[in-house]
């Protein structure tokens, strides 16, 4: 909430400088979001008056002027401008001044002309037109009515203000007026608060005798207020608050618009002008809108309304858009006569969604969102009648409309000091916690250790204790708080198993040379075309985001690979030349429409590219991650239509399916802009995370020499070489240490159909070191298994 | 005979100190000292002599071979170290020349954050938890005391799923289950990934990571509060910094405060990284508030409690000075290696 801080004095006595202010505001809760000096940079830019202009002979568009600074004797400046006459008032920049953009003005010749200085536009003295009417005119800023020259520009202009921008937390709309951040500053400054005098005098007559009012649904408006003003003398706000008005970074329009608007912004309570005339039938009726109504708003704009919307409606029409913005057909204008003024109160659910179905933003709108006080509709209504009294903008009818259930009255809170302290664990003295609460309006009693507080309904926010304790410490200050360590049993917290293995996991990878990434959770539903998934794929179910920042984020994924698919994509096209990558996150799956939270399951996904890297590279990584849980591993050939479909496989940790991995399809690959061969991998983590490892125990180093025997087999070209491996182990048995493939071959000397394979095999007996005939019969097996496996012992 | 002996003695010292490489040593032992050797043939010839002469003949013998026999192993250490030196000095290599690369691999560094955050943590006796990141606005709102129609809702824009169903907001989602499951003493945090939906900009993400504490019990105050965010703070920043609270408003605290730490920069005289202020602000905190504690059914006259939630990114990017979040997100290797 942008305010003046001159216009703050006059509620609020501030003893101190802007900067010490806002230095202390925070510390009581309202941060400043900015501070605008007005004028800052301006030096020795005065006010002057031009005595006499008289051409300058080298020049067609140059003047000469002699001014009066405020000085003995006249100076002298040439100036380029044709707005000015003599008798004018006007900025002056004298020697050895600066104009807000770091301009050093200087004397000098103009043309061979002396020119002591420079007559300033509006603009070069860095003003808008709401600073100063005129300021955006081009030539030079001609003041307004009689000055005395030689006073500094700042103090003319009303530059030597601060405008200062409070951000008002979303559970204090009472301080989010003038008044109310005034009072917020008196008791932090421990000041005088000052409230505006309210006094005014009508002409009698009746209200009843002009209009009607009725409200048709008191839910939604739970208090209505209105009054008539006859007679408007419309006319121009005093400079006191327009200037108001405009630090506030609204704009004057007329005396009686300008008071609404003003008291909105003083009391925090929208109101509502009618021009009474308008007004068919004489009535005002708040009630729903009918579906298929229409209203045409002060901007000009028509809207559709829908029966779930407020309206003020006269005898026939819907009038205003219940506060929020008025109807144009009721609109002050200059030649309103008579006025029917509104103060009231909308239920601020039905405020915010009816500006938001229908994209409207307003000053008012805003304030009833955040909330207004039921009571504050008097207030604001009787502070607007003495404006117009004060400002003879209009004669004051006799009578109130004022249509409202009960009121509230203030909530008692009844806590003992200690109670309050308990939060705390600061001994704030008894007194000074009273007069605190006090000061803020939060009458309080006390009686031995009994505290009773009295809350006012503007301040709703204030329940129990904890508020108490709230409002005492931002004022006593919490500078007070000393830190105390933690108390209790001291035991290192635990973490939850799956955090555990997962970190587990982390760091297995990285000593595999793997970097972590961290990707969005959300990606593009296309991704699912761009993988080439099948129709029929429950990878498709997306759960989409309702409000997505864009088709590029709107679905949770299924699956991981596309956004590794696309950081590989990144690190490729900037000619990075080899990653091994890994993320851990989340895929989430849900029956559509999602009815409940989806399940989120724990997805491990690997990513490598480079002239090193193949198939088997990822295969190695994998097996050594199954080998961390204690998983037995099995490969099958897999289906997964973003993988290479001769280069895939699924793998099985315990004969449980967790994932697929292989090298990207070509035809994927390029769809993300990759024109070389990347890898890829998908595991489930939820598989690995349960297995429940034994507890590992050492495995006595060997006693007896391994005996190493290679087998070299002649097998079908298709016969895959995990068979044969198998058919090895199942003969070896117990005795089994180790077996290396150590070549593969195909090509001449090998028939044509047929492939060379050769292993190295190691066997080892814990009981004793294996004899001739104990090898020789373990590798007999070992060739017999390998017949019915494919493989024939090369001769 | 004496003569003889000397005379081998003599040529024998001469040809080792002259030998070059072990294989002239070799001869020349086999020559002097082997079977057929001139020393051996002289020990022969000694039945000529009288038996007087015998054993002291046989001693100067056996003298004049341990000396030449010494002399040779002498000469062959000094040799071999000779040529030890000439391979070594051969082999000398250029150390400028570039390293085998090894890939050691390394955590993102959100997760480098998250991990020294949970072990300061941990350390002070917090069990770690974990909560859904889909999920309900009874527990993402609620029961944070944020009902449907409180302008608390107007804070943060959310990701909606479906009716009721979102994408959380904060970790403080985690309080209430945790509240819901265990009961007093708690002492728990919960990091993880919350979502907003904020343009996507250099200091904005609409995914980015938290880390909620809650602690509750009896007789817990806002100087317990103080005490641990100022042990974090001291962890995190340097044992030389200062915490201060300044009163703030989350509906699921009260009183509720920002939490600032003396600028790291500047030392709170006022810099740029502080915009003259001399503080950071670093994250939010507060008492539970009564509502929440009552809707996990604690009785607050009897327990009281603070949470706070702490940024992890923002953390990350002041801790390496990243100046733009996005970078987190983008996963380019060369950001990542240097980690």
């Amino acid at each position: 909430m942008k305010v003046s801080l001159n216009h703050l004095k006059r509620y609020v006595d501030i003893n101190v400088s802007a900067e010490v202010l806002c230095e202390k505001m925070p510390l009581a809760g309202f941060e400043i979001e900015s501070v605008e000096k007005k004028g800052d940079g301006i030096k020795n830019v005065v006010v002057a008056k031009i005595l006499e202009i008289s051409p300058h002979e080298n020049s067609d568009h140059l003047q000469i002027c002699q001014m009066d600074v405020g000085k003995n004797a006249p100076v002298q400046i040439v100036t380029g401008a044709q707005n000015i006459s003599v008798g004018d008032f006007v900025p002056a920049a004298l020697d050895d001044s600066f104009l807000p953009d770091g301009t050093h003005i200087v004397s000098g010749k103009l043309r061979g002309v002396e020119s002591n200085g420079m007559l300033c536009s509006g603009g070069e003295l860095g003003l808008t037109e709401a600073d100063y009417e005129g300021a955006e005119v081009h030539g030079i800023l001609i003041l307004k009515g009689e000055q005395i020259p030689g006073t500094d520009i700042k103090e003319a202009l009303g530059l030597d203000d601060t405008v200062i921008d409070f951000s008002i937390t979303s559970n204090r709309p009472d301080a989010g007026s003038f008044l109310g951040i005034a009072k917020e500053i008196s008791v932090v400054l421990d000041t005088e608060f000052k409230a505006p005098e309210i006094s005014y005098k009508t002409v009698g007559g009746d209200i009843d005798d002009y209009i009607s009012v009725s409200v048709e649904n008191i839910d939604l408006c739970p208090r209505y207020m209105g009054r008539m003003v006859k007679n408007l003398r419309i006319a121009e706000s005093p400079d006191w608050m327009k200037k108001a008005i405009i630090s506030a970074g609204m704009r004057p329009i007329n005396n009686i618009v300008d008071i609404t608007n003003f008291v909105m912004l003083e009391t925090g309570q929208p109101m509502h002008a009618f021009n009474y005339n308008d007004l068919k039938d004489k009535k005002i009726i708040v009630r729903n809108a009918c579906e298929g109504e229409k209203i045409v708003t002060l901007d000009g704009k028509e809207f559709n309304l829908t029966g779930d919307m407020l309206v003020i409606a006269d005898g026939k029409n819907p009038s205003c858009l219940a506060g929020i913005m008025g109807g144009k057909e009721s609109e002050i204008e200059d030649d309103t006569t008579d006025l029917f003024l509104e103060s009231a109160k909308f239920r601020r659910d039905s405020v915010r969604h009816t500006a938001h179905t229908l994209g409207i933003r307003t000053e008012s709108c805003a304030r009833f969102e955040k909330g207004t006080d039921i009571n504050n509709v008097e207030y604001a209504m009787n502070r607007a009648l003495s404006l117009i009294y004060e400002l003879n903008a209009g004669d004051i009818i006799d009578g109130a409309a004022d249509i409202h259930g009960d009121l509230p009255e203030n909530r008692i809170i009844k806590t003992t000091t200690d109670k309050v302290l308990e939060l705390i664990g600061v001994d704030v003295p008894k007194d000074t916690m009273v007069s605190i609460l006090n000061k803020l309006g939060l009458e309080t009693k006390l009686s031995g250790n009994e505290m009773t507080v009295s809350v006012p309904s503007m301040r709703d926010d204030v329940e129990g204790r904890a508020d108490l304790a709230e409002e005492i410490m931002r004022i006593y200050g919490y500078s007070h708080i000393k830190g105390r360590p933690m108390r209790g049993e001291v035991t290192r917290g635990k973490i939850l198993p799956e955090r555990e293995k997962s970190n587990k996991i982390k760091s297995l990878l990285t000593s595999c040379g793997m970097r972590e990434i961290a990707t969005y959770s959300f990606i593009n539903p296309a991704a699912a075309d761009m993988l080439g998934l099948s129709e029929s794929d429950e990878r498709r179910n997306m759960i989409k985001i309702i409000n997505p920042l864009g088709d590029e984020y709107s679905a949770l994924r299924t699956q991981l690979v596309s956004s590794m698919l696309s950081v590989m994509a990144t690190n490729i096209s900037r000619k990075i030349e080899g990653a091994k990558f890994f993320e851990i996150s989340k895929r989430f799956f849900g029956e559509l429409p999602l009815k409940s939270q989806p399940e989120e399951i724990p997805t491990l996904c690997l990513g490598i590219y480079g002239k090193d890297e193949d198939f088997f590279t990822l295969k190695g990584i994998i097996e050594s991650l199954f080998k961390l849980f204690g998983a037995h591993t099995r490969y099958e050939r897999a289906a997964e239509p973003y993988l290479h479909p001769g280069r895939q496989a699924e793998v099985y940790a315990n004969n449980t399916l967790c994932g697929t991995f292989g090298e990207v399809h070509p035809s994927v690959a390029e769809k993300f802009g990759i024109n070389e061969r990347v890898y890829v991998a998908e595991i489930k983590l939820d598989v690995l995370y349960g297995i429940n490892r034994r507890k590992l125990v050492y495995k006595p180093l060997p006693k007896f020499p391994a005996v190493e025997r290679d087998f070299a087999l002649l097998a079908d070209i298709d016969t895959p070489v995990g068979e044969l491996q198998k058919a090895i182990s199942s003969g070896a048995g117990r005795m089994l240490e180790k077996i290396k493939l150590f070549d593969i071959y195909t090509g001449s000397q090998i028939p044509e159909g047929k492939k060379s394979v050769a292993f190295s095999v190691w066997l080892r007996s814990a009981e004793g070191t294996l004899t001739e005939e104990q090898t020789e019969s373990i590798c007999s097996k070992i060739v017999e298994k390998l017949q019915k496996a494919g493989g024939e012992l090369r001769k | 005979m004496k003569e003889q002996l000397e005379a081998i003695r003599l040529a024998a010292e001469k040809g080792v100190s002259a030998a070059l490489d072990e294989k002239q040593i070799e001869e020349l032992r086999v020559k002097y000292l082997g079977k057929k050797g001139e020393l051996t043939a002289l020990l022969k010839q000694m039945g000529s002599l009288s038996p007087e002469e015998r054993p002291k003949m046989g001693q100067l013998v056996n003298d004049a071979k341990a000396k030449v026999e010494a002399l040779i192993t002498e000469r062959k250490a000094k040799l071999k170290e000779k040529a030890t030196e000439l391979k070594l000095k051969s082999e000398t290599i250029d150390i400028t020349l570039p390293e085998k690369a090894t890939d050691v691999g390394g955590l993102h560094p959100l997760s480098i954050v998250t991990n020294d955050l949970i072990d300061i943590f941990q350390s002070m006796g917090f069990d770690v938890l974990d909560g859904p990141e889909v999920e309900t606005d009874h527990y993402n709102f609620e029961c944070l005391n944020v009902p449907e129609d409180h302008p608390a809702r107007d804070m943060q824009d959310t990701f909606y799923l479906a009716d009721k169903i979102l994408l959380r907001t904060q970790t403080s989602a985690a309080q209430v289950r945790t509240m819901e499951t265990r009961k007093p003493p708690i002492r728990i945090i919960c990091p993880g990934r919350v979502f907003r939906a904020d343009e996507v900009d250099a200091t904005h993400s609409p995914v980015f990571h938290q880390l909620e504490g809650l602690v509750v019990d009896k007789g817990v105050t806002m100087c317990d509060l103080m005490g641990v965010l100022e042990q974090f703070a001291h962890e995190i920043y340097g044992d030389s910094v200062n915490v201060r609270f300044r009163p703030s408003f989350f509906p699921f605290t009260e009183p509720s405060v920002e939490v600032d730490v003396s600028c790291t920069e500047c030392g709170g005289k006022g810099c740029r990284v502080c915009k003259g202020e001399g503080w950071i602000e670093i994250l939010g905190a507060g008492m539970v508030h009564p509502n929440v504690l009552r809707s996990c059914g604690i009785d607050p006259d009897v327990y009281t409690g603070f949470a706070f939630g702490i940024g992890i990114d923002r953390i990350t990017t002041t801790r390496y000075k990243i100046s733009d979040i996005r970078l987190l997100f983008e996963n380019d290797k060369r950001f990542l290696e240097q980690f």
